[in-house]
């Protein structure tokens, strides 16, 4: 089981790919470093086994190395999930000292061009220092590229820098739509060409690279038939908590406003995964409708992502549109198809 | 593989037992569920024993025969290896 951190959703970036949510109004009251000691703790006690530090970007948190340490002394396998604008020498030295196993670094695309377009702001150079910094150190460390259409016909070059640099493992992961991505959908959405360009040369590479650097890449659901087994199943391994301590079944849920989801700091985080409405309500497989419920693959794909559904179809609880057996099914045809239309990227102030 | 070679484990790979007795490969995004034998061979990567050395352990732990041993540690390594959560080789990593 593991436990994702968002410690802060502040960020020096502006991707219009992010998957925060668009208004940050709610989540400025941030946990302070004893209360995420107290989460980290309880976490450990409910068997999560891994947790990611993430946001927003994580390392605006001055108290970072001081919960990576804690998380490390209470036997939890750490991973730093950063932009690394921020990652210098010093820092890094005090994530090490904390404890730190694993630190994945994101860039926007191979080139420093594109890379500062998409983020909106110059950062690429001091990004893949960061990256030189951290693969000279004792810490395992992934790249990370979001793909999309801006950026999907650099999966070659991107391998290639990668390679040069002399990255164990990079992750290809194609935009999955909630917050900024969703609202930027028309833009980021990639024609089926650059995918199935995309993926030939990913096969190509992990071929070639076999022993060398491992490719994981996240194809995007969008254009399969059926969904993604979202975060495994719903409360099923993965438990999500804000900056401002809500407690979430997958990164994405708070847009579901149907369900109310609890806080940390009002109950225990074994109390919030076992039985709170939120948790329970999408566990397993009793709530499914048709076609799911009848359904062999039920158990595969959990009826796939319901944060997607409830975007797509103002129901939680229907079948992921991405489905082609789903009943809204066209309206994942529609927006894959809605593809090239010019629409201005917008972004997170 | 080589037998004398001395593994040593890649970065961000840690090994974990678990009170009811059950060990995993922590791995950078992933955990290797283990069988007892597996653990007791991982238990004894160290950078300073060699692949030989693991095997007899095994052998001398659970009730295998030399050949059943010897692959089963090599398929685990290997396995391990091409993921970079083993190295085999003097220098790499
Ligand atoms: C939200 S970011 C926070 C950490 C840090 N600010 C960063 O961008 O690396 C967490 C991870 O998700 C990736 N990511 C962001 N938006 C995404 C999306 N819509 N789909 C898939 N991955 C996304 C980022 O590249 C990063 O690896
Ligand atoms: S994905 Fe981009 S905008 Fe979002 S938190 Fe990470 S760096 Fe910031
Ligand atoms: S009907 Fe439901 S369970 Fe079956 S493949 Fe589609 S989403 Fe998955």
């Amino acid at each position: 089981m593991s436990l994702l951190c968002e410690i802060t959703y502040r960020c020096n970036l502006q991707c219009p790919y992010c998957y925060n949510p668009l208004s940050l109004r709610d989540y400025r009251d941030e946990l302070s470093t004893e209360q995420w000691c107290v989460v980290l703790a309880q976490a450990a006690e409910l068997g999560v086994v891994q947790t990611h530090f993430s946001g927003g970007e994580p390392t605006l948190r001055r108290d970072l190395p001081a919960m990576v340490a804690f998380a490390s002394g209470a036997g939890l396998y750490t991973n730093l999930i950063t932009q690394g604008t921020f990652l210098e020498d010093a820092l890094l030295d005090e994530l090490l000292a904390a404890g730190l196993d694993h630190v994945q670094i994101s860039i926007q695309a191979p080139e420093a061009a594109l890379a500062d377009r998409i983020a909106g702001t110059t950062a690429h150079a001091r990004k893949l220092e960061a990256l030189e910094r951290a693969l000279r150190r004792d810490v395992a460390v992934t790249l990370n590229c979001v793909l999309h259409r801006l950026n999907h016909d650099a999966i070659g070059d991107a391998i290639a820098l990668a390679e040069r640099l002399g990255v164990r493992r990079l992750e290809l992961a194609n935009v999955q739509f909630y917050g900024w991505a969703y609202r930027n959908r028309l833009a980021l959405m990639p024609t089926r060409e650059q995918v199935e360009r995309g993926e030939a040369v990913v096969t190509a590479a992990r071929e070639r690279l076999r022993g060398a650097m491992e490719i994981a890449y996240v194809p995007p659901d969008y254009f399969d038939d059926f969904p993604k087994p979202c975060m495994n199943g719903w409360g099923r391994q993965f438990m999500t908590v804000t900056p401002n301590g809500m407690a979430l079944p997958c990164p994405a849920a708070a847009a579901i406003r149907t369900l109310h989801f609890e806080n940390v700091r009002d109950r225990a985080l074994r109390a919030i995964w076992q039985d709170s409405e939120a948790f329970c309500r999408y566990r397993g497989t009793a709530w499914m409708p048709e076609p799911c419920r009848s359904c062999d693959r039920r158990e595969i794909d959990w009826g796939g992502c319901r944060c997607q559904a409830f975007l797509l179809t103002g129901d939680a609880g229907a079948t992921d549109p991405v489905c082609s057996l789903s009943a809204d099914h066209r309206l994942v045809v529609a927006l894959r198809e809605g593809n090239g239309q010019r629409e201005p990227v917008a972004r997170r102030a | 593989m080589n037998d004398a070679a001395r593994p040593r484990f890649g970065k961000g790979v840690k090994l974990r037992h678990d009170a009811d007795g059950t060990a995993m490969l922590l791995v950078p995004e992933g955990a290797l569920a283990l069988n007892a034998p597996a653990a007791v061979a991982l238990e004894l990567v160290d950078g300073e024993r060699s692949v030989d050395e693991i095997v007899a352990a095994v052998i001398s732990r659970f009730d295998v025969t030399l050949e059943r041993a010897h692959a089963d540690v090599h398929e685990l390594f290997e396995r391990l290896e091409v993921r970079g959560f083993l190295l085999l080789r003097q220098g790499s990593g």
